[in-house]
């Protein structure tokens, strides 16, 4: 300090000799304390100017250092993970931070008619118009010309950061985001809805083949990404389909009448069980029948068979006495209950007349089944 | 004079910051630059990122361009289809500036300005590519009938066709189709038609629902009758066969002696047929009552 102080002293008294007088002496003074002022700022400047390289990288960030404009490190090894980094300060070096979220999220903007966000809050829609005004209402048209509201939302991950922010500018002012991808998804997202719905049947889209619409949106989205090389992995996507709210209640009705054809078709599958079940046990009925009928008939007959195989010699010794002894006993078992009327015989060769009034009875409901063979 | 030279170096090192600044100019990994020496564009534009070295101010001047692909698209326009339909189209371009020095000429490097003329372009590019394709190309159920894709890489092709012949600096990384629609007044009469539709969609699930219903019904009815009758035959087979079994075994017993099986036979109808109340009438000398002719009686007859 004092070095300076002879220094500045030396100066004042070689540029004006004749001021050394108290006015001169304070400026002096003011002037060596500025001076010294001036030093604690300029290395406290030089300090903060390398303390200025220090930087941290958040947990969801990635983050690039620039040296002179160039990218420092090759390839993913240029990407900085979470935490504390240093780099020279600008100008020499820029550090460029991403920010990359697990899962992006983008949905489509053409497909859906005009709402306010005020609306979607509160869910009331203003009533439908007769017709849409292309300005502000979205629609997809589907394969048979018909107009079908659809939207979509796509999940999807940044796969390569350096190509997202080196490749796709965001604005015209130079800035590094992902915007610029996020927006290329977004258009690719778009054009896959209009693709997709351009080669489906309105009733696929909404109700057949949902599933089906929801994969072609999907790998529409996957092939374009590919293609335009945006360096995004596609994920899950979720679409939501409905009919023009002008027809909402005709497609309704289409859908009633679905049903209704669905559930007779039931009706008529369960008339058909009833009626072939019954047929079924009925035939086993009569099949059972005619069996049981079968092996009775057999049964007698070969019963028949073997009381003539026991009978036959007796009959053998003495047929006449044979056939008397069992006319009378038949006879005796089988007339008990039967009404009998004995005529006697005419004498002296008058024939007798028997006069007889029949009042028929109905015959007796048979009880026991048994066919007669 | 120790603290003279620390003066001395701090003042250097501005003076040489200061100078740098005048003379060096960084390239930045996503641009590119193009000199101008008093206003006329150098040979090369630059394109590799790092530190260049330049005259100062006004003698050359750095032009920055970005030479990342920037999303545009164009207004939502009304072309007419070949078969005389109204459709309106809007459509997503990746553009980037491919040579910045064809670029700073063209547009003087101003982007909007690009784009204006990238729209005008767009717009042509589509009236004249929509033209040549009935709608029946922009939505089809038959894939190999849908051109949506070679309809998008013809104005693609045409525009970019235009931009290398002007050699405006600029060429497209990709074009697609953001938004498809129709006029107001056609939203109305597509609306009448899909109603006509449902209606017959509605009809004919009706319809179709009763006509099916019947027909599993009477195929059920058939079917029932069917299997009653072939229960029916088979029962009927059922007892020819027992009778032919019945005959096969009993009958060799019979023919032993068949007066005598005649016999039992006809005793054992006539059981069967006094099971149930019947009258008869007999004459007195049939066995048993003949006993009766033999009483002795109280009258003196013969």
């Amino acid at each position: 300090m004092s070095d300076e102080h002879e220094h500045h002293l030396h100066e004042h008294g070689h540029d004006a000799p004749e001021t050394q007088d108290a006015g001169s002496q304070a400026l002096a003074e003011a002037l060596r304390s500025s001076f010294a002022i001036v030093k604690v700022v300029m290395v406290l400047m030089v300090l903060l100017f390398f303390g200025s390289g220090f930087f941290t990288v958040g947990p969801s960030e990635k983050a690039v250092i620039l040296r002179f404009g160039k990218l420092v490190g090759e390839g993913q090894d240029a990407l900085l993970g979470s935490g504390l980094h240093w780099s020279f300060p600008y100008p020499i070096d820029e550090v460029v931070k991403i920010p990359i979220s697990e899962n992006q999220k983008v949905t489509s903007t053409v497909g859906w008619y005009a709402t306010t966000p005020e609306q979607e809050l509160s869910g009331e829609e203003l009533p439908a118009g007769p017709s849409l005004n292309p300005a502000v209402d979205g629609y997809a048209l589907s394969a048979d010309t018909n107009i079908v509201h659809v939207q979509v939302t796509q999940y999807y991950r940044i796969e390569n950061p350096l190509l997202a922010i080196f490749n796709f500018a965001s604005d015209t002012n130079f800035a590094y985001s992902l915007a610029g991808v996020s927006n290329a998804v977004q258009n690719a997202l778009n054009n896959a809805l209009l693709y997709s719905a351009a080669h489906f049947y309105v009733d696929d889209i909404l109700t057949r083949d949902k599933a089906g619409f929801q994969d072609a949106v999907r790998s529409r989205v996957d092939d374009l990404v590919e293609a335009e090389n945006l360096g995004v992995t596609i994920g899950d996507c979720v679409v939501i389909s409905v009919p023009p709210r002008q027809l909402q209640d005709v497609f309704a009705r289409v859908t009633t009448a679905r049903e209704n054809r669905n559930k007779a078709l039931l009706d008529a599958h369960t008339y058909e069980n009833q009626v072939l079940s019954e047929a079924g046990a009925r035939a086993a009925a009569i099949t059972n029948q005619a069996e049981i009928a079968r092996n009775r008939y057999v049964t007698v007959l070969s019963a028949d068979a073997k009381k003539f195989s026991d009978l036959l010699p007796q009959y053998q010794s003495n047929p006449d006495l044979f056939v008397q002894v069992q006319l009378a006993q038949t006879m005796g078992s089988a007339l008990t209950n039967v009404e009998k009327w004995v005529e006697p015989t005419s004498t002296g060769g008058k024939s007798t007349e028997v006069r007889l009034m029949l009042n028929r009875e109905p015959p007796e409901p048979k009880t026991g089944g048994s066919t007669q063979p | 004079m120790k603290r003279n030279l620390l003066t001395i170096i701090v003042g250097a090192v501005l003076v040489v910051i200061f100078v740098l600044l005048l003379f060096v100019f960084q390239v930045r990994q996503s641009e590119t630059v193009v000199l101008t020496t008093f206003g006329k564009p150098g040979a090369n534009p630059i394109t590799d990122p790092g530190a260049y070295l330049k005259w100062p101010w006004p003698i050359q001047q750095v032009n920055r361009f970005d030479k990342r692909i920037q999303n545009f698209e164009d207004k939502f326009s009304q072309s007419l289809t070949a078969d005389q339909q109204n459709l309106l189209t809007c459509v997503y371009v990746g553009w980037r500036i491919s040579d910045a020095g064809e670029f700073l000429r063209s547009f003087r490097g101003s982007v909007p300005a690009a784009q204006s003329q990238l729209e005008g372009m767009l717009r042509s590019a589509k009236n004249a590519v929509v033209g040549k394709h009935p709608l029946s190309d922009f939505v089809n159920a038959d894939p190999r009938q849908l051109k949506f894709d070679a309809i998008q890489t013809e104005i693609e092709q045409t525009v970019q066709a235009q931009l290398s012949t002007n050699a405006y600096g600029v060429e497209l990384e990709f074009l697609g189709f953001k938004k498809i629609g129709l006029p107001e007044n056609v939203t109305q009469t597509v609306f009448d038609r899909m109603k006509a539709e449902r209606q017959v969609l509605i009809s004919a699930a009706e319809n179709d629902g009763k006509a099916q219903a019947q027909i599993i019904e009477s195929a059920a009815d058939r079917q029932a009758a069917s299997t009653i009758a072939s229960a029916e035959a088979e029962a009927i087979r059922i007892q020819a066969q027992g009778q032919a079994e019945a005959a096969r075994t009993t009958l060799p017993v019979f023919q032993q002696n068949p007066e005598l099986a005649n016999f039992l036979l006809r005793l054992d109808a006539l059981k069967l047929a006094l099971n149930q109340k019947s009258t008869l009438i007999f004459d007195e000398r049939t066995p048993p009552f003949d006993l009766f002719q033999h009483l002795p009686t109280n009258s003196p007859s013969q």
